[in-house]
């Protein structure tokens, strides 16, 4: 059977150069990059040299790299840490609606702590307006957090606009790059950004190595004390492999970048335009300023997790952000940020390709989809139309 | 994450459909809270001798729908009132624990049919 | 403070500044917790040139007895320590390559 990775989002596989660049680090050079001796050493010079390379990827110096072990630590990093280090200053905070969990709940923990946190709205294509995030300032404001492209809908903000606005107002400007950096050119110059999160699994790398780009002279409170690793900012002993293999990682997307770009790009296209010939099929995020191999989609009268296993079963592996797919049984509060209703937000489906999806591929794509669109559409009650469902309260789940 | 009964439901599921002569119709849930199901049955000396469904969400309440409607047809419906979400849950070799209660709604969905064509019978 | 207070009343306490010096180079190592005052100490006094001056910001309390005895030790010159609100300014004058 075709097995089609459609879900780029969720976690890209190890490119094999990252893999034979690992290897030596998980055999022979076991040593700990803090002890004295050619085992130390060996260790200590390849965590440095992967740290040039990460930083390389963003334009960034090495000393502005805070390798992590993932994405979500980054995000809490960030929030906690400039929070607490800032808080003789001000107590407020700004994100916006369509953050990764890491920092909405990161935001929560904060405003328990006795910070104010502002959640900016976003429009129907998921951008958040620059403007309101100017609004938004106040005298207190210490941080501001915007996701820099959304993996649910593909959207990528205008983080150096924000990041303009934020260095005009002198405040900290947090972008989480997640799902844009390994996907997108990313420059932390360009976008004024202060502090960036990144992981490595989003361009080829492992899971497990992530970094936080914190802009020299950034006062941030450690998450993690112990030693001096990380300068000691993040302790504990690094996960030398995993470190290696981002910066393996990012030396290849470098070099490689514009090149998978030129390759996903017509698939992604060729995926939404094949789906908006569909009846009620509906694109999520925004038409232009999106991810290059992200086609996210409401498909009306079925649900999500239904469509993603069935497509499972063709061989097609995608995300949803339905509630039933979710394991909270919660539907995205992206999908609901954008407008979307409870009931269509069920339908939600996202494909994410990336370097190794073939046209072969998207012709099995183009075939398979509609099948199982009309399928389970035969076994729906709503095929007709939504019988004033708007309205109805969900009273089963109480 | 799933029973091989509960895939092999969801991909075969049994008796979809409409019934426009259906002696009865149940309907459980709604889209917003992400399952909703309709039930048809067709009734014959208080014997149900046809069942159709229709059901929107995800892959167990998919199952669970062609289940009940397996179970049910040739019960009478005394004992069709008796089928329980567990019964149901059972007979697919289990449902993931956060499913049991969300996607579980065929029987409810029976109960609610059985219950619409007595009242049509005047019973 | 206490410990800095304590240190003001002993003789080998680092010397108290009235107000703040404008150094060749500065180096913000608030939050940052033992040994980075010694690490980041030695680094930085690598990067710039005999007969320069460095200011290193640290809220830790450590430091008031470290930075002064590393400095006797390495030979350069500690020049003195000004409190702010919430941290300290060592300033260190560099006298030698080490």
């Amino acid at each position: 059977m075709k097995k089609i990775y459609m879900d780029h989002m969720a976690v890209n596989p190890l490119h094999p150069e990252v893999l034979d660049a690992m290897l030596p680090y998980l055999k022979e050079n076991y040593g700990n990059p803090m002890s004295l001796y050619e085992y130390g050493i060996k260790a200590r010079e390849a965590v440095e040299n992967a740290r040039a390379l990460t930083a390389d990827l963003i334009n960034a110096q090495a000393k502005e790299i805070i390798f992590t072990a993932s994405g979500a630590e980054s995000n809490n990093f960030a929030l906690k840490g400039i929070a607490f280090a800032l808080q003789n200053k001000g107590k407020h905070i700004i994100v916006s609606k369509v953050e990764h969990h890491s920092i909405l709940n990161s935001a929560r923990f904060l405003e328990k702590q006795g910070f104010a946190v502002t959640y900016l709205p976003v429009d129907n294509d998921g951008l958040v307006n620059p403007e309101a995030v100017k609004k938004a300032i106040t005298d207190e404001t210490i941080l501001i957090s915007i996701i820099h492209a959304s993996p649910e809908i593909g959207t990528i903000q205008p983080i150096a606009e924000i990041g303009r606005i934020a260095k005009e107002h002198k405040i900290m400007f947090h972008t989480d790059g997640v799902a844009s950096v390994g996907n997108i050119p990313v420059d932390v110059q360009s976008l004024n950004v202060d502090l960036m999160t990144f992981t490595a699994h989003q361009f080829y790398g492992p899971k497990g190595a992530a970094a936080l780009y914190v802009k020299q002279g950034t006062r941030i409170v450690p998450l993690i004390y112990g030693g001096i690793q990380e300068g000691g900012r993040r302790a504990g002993t690094e996960n030398v492999p995993a470190i290696v293999g981002m910066g393996k990682a990012a030396e290849i997307t470098r070099k490689d970048l514009q090149k998978r770009i030129d390759h996903i790009t017509p698939l992604r296209d060729e995926i939404i335009s094949s789906a908006l010939k569909l009846d009620k099929v509906i694109l999520t995020g925004h038409a232009e300023k999106r991810l290059p191999g992200h086609a996210s989609f409401v498909v009306e009268y079925i649900e999500g997790e239904a469509m993603l296993m069935m497509l499972a079963i063709k061989g097609i592996f995608s995300a949803s952000g339905s509630a039933c797919s979710s394991k909270a049984l919660k539907s995205s509060p992206v999908l609901i940020s954008i407008g979307i209703p409870v009931h269509l937000a069920q339908g939600s489906v996202v494909f994410s390709i990336g370097e190794g999806t073939t046209q072969e591929d998207i012709n099995f794509f183009k075939e398979t989809f509609p099948a199982v669109i009309s399928r389970l559409r035969e076994i729906s009650p709503y095929s007709e139309g939504w019988e004033n469902t708007e309205d109805s309260t969900c009273t089963v789940k109480k | 994450m799933y029973s091989e009964k509960v895939m092999d439901h969801f991909t075969n599921p049994r008796n979809v459909g409409v019934m426009d002569d259906a002696d009865g119709i149940g309907e459980e849930g709604n889209p917003v809270c992400g399952d909703a199901m309709k039930i048809f049955i067709k009734v014959k000396d208080d014997v149900i001798t046809d069942i159709k469904f229709q059901t929107f969400g995800c892959a167990s309440a998919i199952a669970v729908s062609s289940m009940v409607t397996e179970v049910a047809k040739g019960m009478t419906i005394d004992e069709a009132m008796k089928v329980t979400k567990q019964s149901l849950a059972d007979a697919l070799d289990g449902l993931p624990p956060q499913k049991m209660h969300c996607s579980n709604l065929g029987a409810d969905a029976l109960h609610k049919a059985i219950k619409d064509y007595r009242n049509k019978q005047g019973k | 403070m206490l410990l800095a207070e304590a240190h003001k009343l002993d003789n080998t306490q680092p010397k108290f500044l009235n107000e703040p010096i404008e150094t060749d180079a500065t180096t913000d190592i608030i939050y940052m917790m033992c040994p980075m005052h010694l690490l980041t100490l030695e680094e930085e006094v690598a990067e710039i040139e005999t007969g320069q001056t460095l200011s290193i910001l640290t809220d830790y309390d450590g430091a008031l007895e470290d930075i002064p005895e590393w400095c006797a030790k390495t030979g350069n010159e500690f020049l003195g320590v000004y409190e702010e609100d919430d941290h300290y300014n060592f300033y260190i004058k560099k006298i030698k390559e080490s």
